[in-house]
């Protein structure tokens, strides 16, 4: 059986997985990575070292970023340096020590060692001033919405310099929204024009660092970017919502880029979930999709749901999706079945 | 073009710097406020129905809604007393819970742009407080509640079923948002469902005329 790594890199490359990657199981999140950022808990307010304020109602999903007068931190685009000063990526080694143990521990040829960074330039842009201003400045202030951009990504790349040095990173798992359900926030055109040269230069840090894997997250509909993605050097997009077709977008640029979604939180991690429900939904995109180029997943952008044991769930129903007959042909329909002769029995893999 | 075209025209570009120009030249012609008015109504309706089709983003239709504020600063001492929100007042809203606002914004500005007066209660909005404002403000003809979140959901139901329950009369309900479906609002005894801004302009009239 191949390894977690190597099923995944089989898959991404459109060889001969054995399985379904399940979720994020090839990646081993390091946590532990200093920051002073004060930890954001149900029911309370935290402080970023940004200077943006998250409140999280008690009961609801996660914390958002506060706007009122008091606490937006970006008041007057014309005037960003004086709002915006970015936190110091220098920590004292001790506090290192967690993350580089734990690094350390991980089997490298079994799992990829990622370092996850949030929020992207994106949302950082509004996170700090709030999003019709950050919009709005688009049109009406474009060069300081590109000077405050290239302040983020010069923050970015010393981050990934530290991180780089510190962990040696297989893998950066990278977090921002780019746009609802439905649509980008921003056209496709503005979106190259503000962001893609940033990006290419964070990706590229990390690849030129020793990274082997950039995973993206954007939780929305974003097909119409995803050839900006592909230019930018990202391998796997996470998040990647149904409302994409994912099997057209596989079709179109598979080889290029991965996707690695499908199983909409929002449908299956809610109260009163049912394992039925989950496996319906599992069974279906994993069918449509197939195994090469694509990850079953819950979009969400962490290893974890909002409900107990959806998680989960969905775990072992991707598993049930690599046994046996119930297992869709690699690449599609039609196609020879992963594995060959040699798949395994009915009853599980391992 | 006419000097009203060319307003409509600039509206729908979202310059909001040019607008208010061109609205007292189209004023010093001798056309009539009204008429500048629903020009810009009308290329806002335009401007929702793009949104709607995938056409253009929120970035346009932010400069295109703040390009007929500034159009309509210039009218408004010359429009007779009523005219501009002939329609209405209209609550708005982010249900308890949920810290959203960008969709519910973009609603609020395009109920507006269709000639409502807005009143925007911001967000994380308890059921009472839309009741409140229900109760205190003059002409009340819609209550548009909105929420993103799936957790949030529960929250909406409550405020709908406050807002119908509370004794209040004369004023219809529309929710929206993400995980909002139309078989969501009429099983929470919502008045109407709109899936994004444009939408929801286009519904609320129809509400309301109705």
């Amino acid at each position: 059986m191949l390894t977690k790594r190597e099923n995944l890199l089989e898959t991404i490359r459109g060889g001969k997985p054995d399985r379904f990657v399940n979720q994020f199981e090839f990646l081993e999140l390091i946590y532990e990575v200093p920051s002073d950022a004060e930890p954001i808990m149900p029911g309370k307010e935290s402080l970023t070292p940004w200077g943006v304020t998250y409140r999280w109602p008690e009961g609801q999903l996660g914390g958002f970023p506060v706007h009122d007068e008091e606490h937006i931190v970006l008041k007057d685009i014309t005037e960003w340096e004086k709002y915006v000063k970015a936190p110091s990526v220098i920590f004292p080694e001790e506090r290192w020590e967690p993350a580089i143990k734990h690094a350390n521990s991980v089997d490298r040829k079994d799992k990829y060692v990622t370092v996850f960074v949030a929020p992207g330039l994106f949302e950082m842009t509004h996170h700090l001033m709030r999003m019709e201003n950050a919009l709005t400045s688009y049109y009406e202030e474009p060069e300081k919405m590109h000077d405050l951009i290239k302040y983020l990504t010069e923050w970015e790349l010393e981050y990934a310099r530290t991180l780089c040095d510190h962990l040696h990173p297989d893998a950066i798992f990278h977090h921002d929204d780019w746009g609802s359900a439905i649509s980008t926030f921003i056209s496709p055109d503005m979106f190259a024009e503000f962001f893609l040269d940033s990006a290419k230069q964070i990706y590229g840090y990390y690849k030129d660092h020793g990274v082997k894997l950039v995973i993206h997250h954007s939780d929305s509909y974003a097909a119409t970017l995803v050839p900006y993605m592909i230019e930018m050097g990202i391998d796997i997009w996470q998040g990647t919502m149904s409302t994409n077709d994912i099997p057209d977008l596989i079709e179109k640029y598979g080889g290029q880029i991965s996707f690695m979604g499908g199983i909409d939180s929002g449908v299956v991690d809610k109260e009163g979930w049912t394992p039925e429900l989950i496996e319906s939904v599992v069974r279906k995109e994993c069918t449509e999709c197939g195994t090469h180029y694509f990850i079953p997943n819950a979009i969400q952008g962490l290893p974890m749901s909002t409900f107990p044991g959806v998680y989960q769930c969905i775990d072992e129903k991707i598993d049930l999706m690599s046994v046996g007959p119930g297992m869709p042909p690699a690449g599609g329909p039609g196609m020879p079945p992963a594995g060959g002769p040699g798949m395994p029995p009915a009853g599980g893999l391992k | 073009m006419s000097k009203i075209q060319e307003v409509k025209t600039k509206v729908e570009e979202g310059k909001a710097k040019i607008v208010p120009g061109l609205v007292q030249e189209a004023l010093d012609e001798g056309n009539k406020a009204e008429d500048i008015l629903q020009a810009m109504v009308e290329a806002m309706s335009i401007v929702g129905n793009k949104f709607s089709a995938g056409e253009i983003f929120v970035p346009e239709m932010l400069v295109a809604a703040k390009a007929m504020s500034k159009g309509v600063e210039v009218l408004k001492p010359h429009l007779v007393s009523g005219s501009s929100s002939s329609l209405g007042t209209c609550i708005i809203g982010t249900v308890a819970g949920d810290l959203h606002d960008i969709g519910k914004n973009l609603v609020a500005m395009m109920i507006e742009s269709a000639g409502f007066t807005v009143i925007d209660l911001g967000v994380d909005v308890p059921k009472e407080k839309f009741i409140q404002a229900v109760n205190q403000n003059e002409d009340v003809k819609l209550v548009a509640c909105s929420g993103l979140l799936t957790t949030t959901m529960p929250a909406m139901k409550e405020t709908v079923n406050a807002l119908k329950t509370s004794g209040l009369k004369g004023f219809k309900v529309i929710v929206g948002g993400a995980p909002v479906t139309p078989e969501f609002a009429s099983e929470i005894g919502a008045d109407g469902y709109a899936a994004d801004a444009g939408g929801a302009a286009i519904k609320a009239k129809e509400l309301v005329i109705a």
